[in-house]
């Protein structure tokens, strides 16, 4: 589903506009980008918990040439789904 | 957890800064969480225009031993939730918040003997990075001490001390250090000693900067190879448009001055076709007889006029015998004799007869002008025939015959 149809979709259910409902979704991820950055998870009540993991620095070998690289430790954005969603969804 | 952003935090945060309504922003966040399983459930992925995409994957069932009894068990497949961050979010997440969050990450393995230990090794390290690396060379044997003291402070006050101004060398500082400082108890040990191994092959992730010289004249070479293989496509496309007005150029030209003409004449013979060639060879004897008894638009005229004879005649006189004409039409831009074959017989392959029916308008088979009436031919029953071997051999040596002349 594209981001289109998800604004029509919650414009409906809610009962917003979909304008409305766009600027609301902008601004949410402008804050949900900008409390990340502080160092902030972000819990979506029902769906999962945004957050921020360190990947660690590590030694990569080539294997053909043996020769080792070391790749930074980098941060990256992961999303932890609830449980119950996560249940509910293994089966479909 | 106080570095949780809450339902309820959000909802206001986002309340104030769109200027609606606590009520409308919880409406909207509800709807759009609603929304969002929903779209999961129905169609396996959305896509979050700003943050990224979430999608459904499928786990395929696997075998695995009951580790009490031994036993094989098969694990059943099922679907988990995947969150693909937008390339920009990523970016800017592995970028510019490194050093806020990464002081969060190290409270929880807060022990103080191991990260002693630690720390000792991450000097080690660094120390040894440092004598290989290039850029870096002189900040990292600096840079550890302040570091150190206080990762085993634990302090929180790290936070302000650190700015979010996460320059290329200072993060790479920090960064190193803070690797073994996670809890890589035992393979740290491993991994000292492979450095020392071969110290040559480790590379600092920097070196990117020299390539970003004479870029300048590379850019200028490409533009001006792009330009003439555009000139030289257009000049392909448009052949038959710019040798129809060397043609009236030349015609226009001899009026002016007999004796120049076979001159220009010669430096353009090689893009002109055939029938101007004839003209060409006309010229020498012109110039020689006295002036104006017969001009070049006279026998440009004459033969334009015996041409046309010859078409109404050629019908008749043509290497095949066709039982009529279907039609007679201007090609238009783009076409091929193939394709009117196609949209008139049904079949490519009896494209050589079209050749066959036009030969003496189409000097050059390949090399058609735009407009050029086209006769199509009707055919007998026996041209059509390709079982017939007969018919397949005409049609290979009026195909081969079309080939010469397009070469030529």
């Amino acid at each position: 589903m594209l981001t289109k149809e998800l604004i029509g979709l919650t414009a409906e259910s809610s009962g917003l506009s979909k304008k409305g409902v766009e600027h609301l979704l902008t601004t949410l991820n402008a804050v949900v980008r900008e409390n990340l950055m502080a160092g902030k998870a972000i819990q979506l009540q029902g769906l999962g918990v945004l957050e921020i993991k360190e990947r660690k620095a590590r030694v990569i070998v080539h294997p053909k040439t043996g020769e080792r690289t070391l790749v930074p430790s980098k941060n990256q954005l992961i999303f932890r789904p609830v449980e119950n969603m996560k249940e509910e969804l293994k089966k479909i | 957890m106080a570095d949780k952003m809450s339902w309820t935090e959000l909802r206001r945060t986002i309340a104030a800064r769109a200027g609606v309504s606590e009520k409308e922003a919880n409406a909207f966040l509800n709807a759009l969480q609603a929304q969002l399983k929903e779209a999961l459930k129905n169609d396996k992925q959305v896509k979050v225009n700003g943050l990224g995409t979430f999608r459904l994957q499928a786990v395929a069932p696997r075998k695995s031993v009951n580790v009490s009894t031994g036993e094989e068990i098969i694990i059943e497949g099922y679907n988990k939730i995947v969150f693909a961050p937008e390339a920009g979010v990523r970016e800017l997440i592995e970028k510019g918040g490194e050093n806020i969050v990464l002081d969060q990450n190290e409270q929880p393995s807060a022990g103080a003997d191991p990260i002693q230990k630690l720390g000792a090794q991450a000097e080690e390290i660094v120390g040894i990075l440092g004598e290989l690396g290039q850029s870096p060379k002189e900040e990292e044997p600096t840079e550890p001490t302040p570091t150190l003291p206080e990762k085993e402070e634990e302090s929180a006050a790290e936070e302000p001390e650190v700015p979010e101004v996460p320059m290329a060398d200072p993060a790479e500082a920090f960064n190193e250090p803070e690797k073994p400082a996670e809890p890589v108890v035992e393979p740290a040990p491993v991994y000292t000693p492979s450095f020392v191994r071969e110290p040559e092959t480790v590379e600092e992730p920097a070196p990117q900067k020299p390539k970003k010289k004479s870029h300048f004249f590379r850019d200028v070479l490409i533009c001006l190879l792009v330009l003439l293989l555009l000139l030289g496509i257009l000049y392909y496309f448009f052949r038959p448009q710019i040798n129809a007005k060397l043609e009236s150029l030349l015609t226009f030209w001899p009026k002016q001055t007999e004796e120049v003409v076979p001159v220009a004449a010669d430096t353009t013979a090689a893009v002109i076709e055939p029938e101007q060639e004839i003209i060409e060879e006309a010229d020498p004897n012109i110039a020689s007889i006295p002036e104006g008894s017969i001009s070049q638009e006279q026998i440009l005229a004459e033969f334009l006029e015996a041409s046309k004879e010859d078409e109404e005649e050629e019908i008749t006189g043509l290497k095949e015998n066709y039982p009529g004409i279907i039609t007679i039409e201007p090609i238009h831009e783009g076409s091929r004799l193939t394709w009117m074959a196609k949209r008139y017989y049904g079949s490519k392959t009896y494209w050589p007869y079209i050749f066959d029916a036009n030969r003496d308008i189409l000097p050059n088979p390949s090399l058609i002008t735009v407009g050029t009436p086209i006769r199509v031919p009707q055919l007998s029953a026996a041209q059509r025939d390709t079982t017939n071997a007969q018919t397949r051999q005409r049609l290979e040596s009026l195909r081969r015959e079309a080939e010469e002349l397009s070469r030529n």
